[in-house]
């Protein structure tokens, strides 16, 4: 898909983007790929020791996943700001208890245009972005502004 | 207590090379795909990325992140601020996109304390969590500045 500035309206709903569930193997995937090997996300034992039941996703990851929303909403080059707040943890499926935990580490990523406006020349647009899981906790609160050049 | 006496200090600059392979990792990862003939052609294929009309294969929109993670960034803050990583929270990331960064770029990363604060929790009257901002510039070979990356810690 991809937006066109002139039919492009506050308020407009961006298109749901769904991903997961997500599993251990996919935080270990995300912290080769980027380098951030905090035991936090892959080493249950270092999880207990901070007073958690298991290993959390790395906030990077979620707004990685964020990022490929965007980056289906626009053109990526286009891009000029992404900014993320990391809100709660989000916990691994379990291959033991799949319809248990599912729910919890399955998310939707949405955005809603909230202006539209010109700045040096050139034509923007600002979203915001939400992130939650599929029991409805909120995981990442943020926003992007993308040029139409 | 916060030690306001490091803002402003400036971490050494790290330079490092954006490997097309690393790229593709990438994408795969934050894509929740196995391997890297699932993803975005753009970030493995130059063919494909010419034709969406990029120079090369770009990066995706959080991969500066790595210019702080593959270059020790983790370690060197827990050390330099002394911070204790069982606490540590990250709590907010903004990207600025100044410029293109495609595969082969040489990456100079600089970054710096910005602010360090105390923060009361909403839920929890009277305790605090220290704050810390980070702020990076990325620079290519070429000297342009082609990203700015702010980073809020929590201490929780």
């Amino acid at each position: 898909m991809s937006l066109i500035f002139e039919e492009i309206n506050i308020g407009d709903v961006l298109p749901e983007y769904t991903a997961g569930p997500l599993t251990r193997t996919h935080f270990v995937r995300y912290a080769g790929a980027s380098g951030d090997f905090n035991p936090l996300h892959h080493d249950e034992t270092f999880a207990r020791t901070v007073g958690l039941d298991r290993v959390i996703a790395h906030g990077m990851l979620i707004m990685g996943i964020a990022g490929e929303a965007i980056s289906s909403w626009i053109t990526q080059k286009n891009l000029r700001k992404f900014h993320a707040r990391f809100m709660s943890m989000t916990e691994p499926v379990d291959w033991d208890d799949l319809d248990g935990t599912a729910k919890r580490a399955t998310i939707v990523v949405t955005g809603k245009v909230v202006n539209r406006f010109e700045e040096k020349g050139e034509k923007l647009i600002r979203c915001d972005i939400v992130v939650k899981d599929l029991l409805g906790s909120r995981k990442l609160d943020g926003y992007f502004i993308a040029a139409f050049p | 207590m916060v030690d306001k006496t490091k803002v402003g200090f400036e971490f050494p600059a790290y330079t490092m090379r954006v490997e097309e392979a690393k790229i593709a990792e990438f994408a795969a990862a934050v894509a929740l795909k196995d391997n890297t003939n699932e993803i975005n052609p753009i970030y493995c294929d130059a063919e494909a990325a010419k034709k969406a009309g990029y120079r090369g294969i770009p990066v995706p929109p959080t991969f500066m992140t790595s210019f702080f993670f593959l270059t020790g960034g983790l370690k060197e803050i827990i050390r330099t601020l002394n911070i204790d990583l069982g606490r540590l929270l990250h709590s907010e990331e903004e990207y600025e996109y100044l410029g293109q960064i495609y595969a082969g770029d040489v990456i100079t990363r600089k970054m710096r304390v910005v602010d360090i604060y105390e923060r009361g929790k909403k839920d929890r009257g009277g305790r605090f969590v220290n704050v810390t901002v980070l702020e990076t510039e990325v620079i290519n070979q070429q000297g342009k500045l082609v990203g700015k990356v702010r980073s809020t810690m929590v201490e929780r």
